[in-house]
């Protein structure tokens, strides 16, 4: 597995790249042009002031957007693979907050978001865990993509193949 | 890992110039993006009020205050098909059963075709002292001591802003509204501002859990939810649904 994880390494951290940055951009876009609904999905999680809450709803759909074009560009990788890294972890810890709290809400992840119906609190719960999961994934994904963060079809090169590579990486 | 990887990267990337340039022209196109998205909020809320420039006020229409009715807003008391309609006038998905189906609904109070009560409830706002939810709800109980709660009913929707809790439903605003469709009485701005109904709004958000109301819209023909099978709200099917109960 480590052996397959290195050896392939230029094609895993590329499709890493387009495969986060295609949903980040697809989760991103959704928002961004609906953003009343995103304004209102975070105000749903309580966990902001109001007004802070609709501002962060306002913003985080065209910073998650500009995140995915420098992935998918291959461009700013580094720097935008440990910014992703830390929104999907705020995004975990925003979830984990809510389910505690016994709360029944959308997560707006993709759009949409609010309160939801109590008759429906099981599948509630299941998408909580589901999107925790997911977003856990993608945390690995991206500190993949920082440590190794050179691979095909990218803006930024691996700097020239020398005798040492893996010292440029570590 | 810095030093020998920076050089490599810049001899390898060649241009940092254009690296940068190709940074800063996505940061700029999603800054501008960004900023469009937080004027679009304010620009919905200038365009609010002229949505009632055209408002045709159905004129006076007395209902009661009803205790047993979890304190909704009654009328045409007495008449054998019964409609109760539980709404928070933040509540989005309100507009759009609203939209379609307010107007039939007046239709059957001016007509006298069915009894008709609205539960005004407040369960969207964020517990604030400014709840817009209970000030909405407190001034539609303000606007029935003047005769007008569909007016205002209606006027609510018309404005309603689309992003709850925006501090859109102040006193002052709620206040302009009933202003705009005709209510201009003293009495009903001190009710507004005083929140003189919160008895009312308080009891009808408990009667919740009596009638098993867990969300809004939600609409009781004869006791009955109206399960819609369409996936809007569809006036065709909900006036079906009211001449099925009217057998």
């Amino acid at each position: 597995m480590k052996n397959f994880l290195i050896a392939k390494q230029e094609w895993i951290t590329t499709a890493f790249r387009i495969g986060f940055g295609g949903f980040l951009l697809y989760a991103g876009g959704l928002k961004a042009f609906d953003p009343a609904a995103s304004a209102n999905a975070t105000a749903a999680y309580k966990i902001l002031p109001t007004d802070l809450a609709h501002f962060a709803g306002y913003i985080l759909p065209w910073f998650e957007v500009a995140l995915a074009i420098f992935l998918i560009l291959g461009i700013f990788i580094r720097p935008a693979a440990i910014a992703s890294a830390l929104l999907m972890l705020m995004f975990i810890g925003a979830i984990a907050s809510v389910w505690a709290r016994g709360m029944l809400i959308d997560c707006g992840c993709l759009g949409g978001g609010g309160a939801i119906d109590p008759s429906q609190a099981t599948e509630a719960r299941i998408a909580y865990a589901v999107d925790i999961a997911r977003d856990f994934a993608f945390v690995g994904m991206c500190l993949y993509i920082f440590k190794y963060p050179y691979g095909k079809f990218s803006l930024e090169k691996k700097p020239e193949t020398t005798n040492h590579t893996s010292e440029d990486q570590e | 890992m810095s030093k020998p990887k920076k050089n490599s990267v810049k001899s390898q990337s060649g241009d940092p110039f254009t690296r940068w340039l190709v940074i800063g022209m996505v940061t700029l196109v999603v800054v501008v993006g960004a900023g469009f998205s937080l004027l679009s909020e304010n620009k919905a809320k200038d365009a609010a009020f002229t949505a009632l420039d055209t408002f045709q006020s159905l004129g006076t229409l007395p209902a009661t205050v009803d205790p047993a009715e979890g304190d909704g807003i009654v009328f045409n008391a007495g008449l054998p098909i019964k409609i109760d309609i539980f709404e928070d006038f933040q509540c989005p998905v309100c507009k759009l059963f609203e939209d379609p189906i307010g107007g039939y609904l007046t239709s059957l109070v001016t007509e006298k075709k069915a009894q008709v009560t609205y539960h005004p409830l407040s369960f969207l706002g964020n517990g604030s002292k400014d709840d817009e939810s209970i000030a909405a709800s407190n001034a539609a109980y303000c606007a029935v001591d003047e005769d007008k709660f569909l007016d205002f009913h209606k006027a609510l929707y018309d404005v309603q802003s689309q992003v709850e809790n925006s501090g859109f439903l102040s006193s002052e605003n709620l206040i302009t509204i009933g202003k705009k469709i005709g209510i201009t009485s003293s009495t009903f701005a001190d009710c507004v501002t005083n929140r003189s109904k919160l008895v009312n709004v308080v009891a009808a958000t408990e009667s919740m859990d009596r009638y098993g109301v867990r969300g809004t819209p939600t609409t009781l023909i004869n006791g009955k939810v109206w399960e819609r099978q369409s996936p809007g709200f569809d006036l065709n099917e909900f006036k079906a649904a009211v001449e099925a109960a009217a057998k």
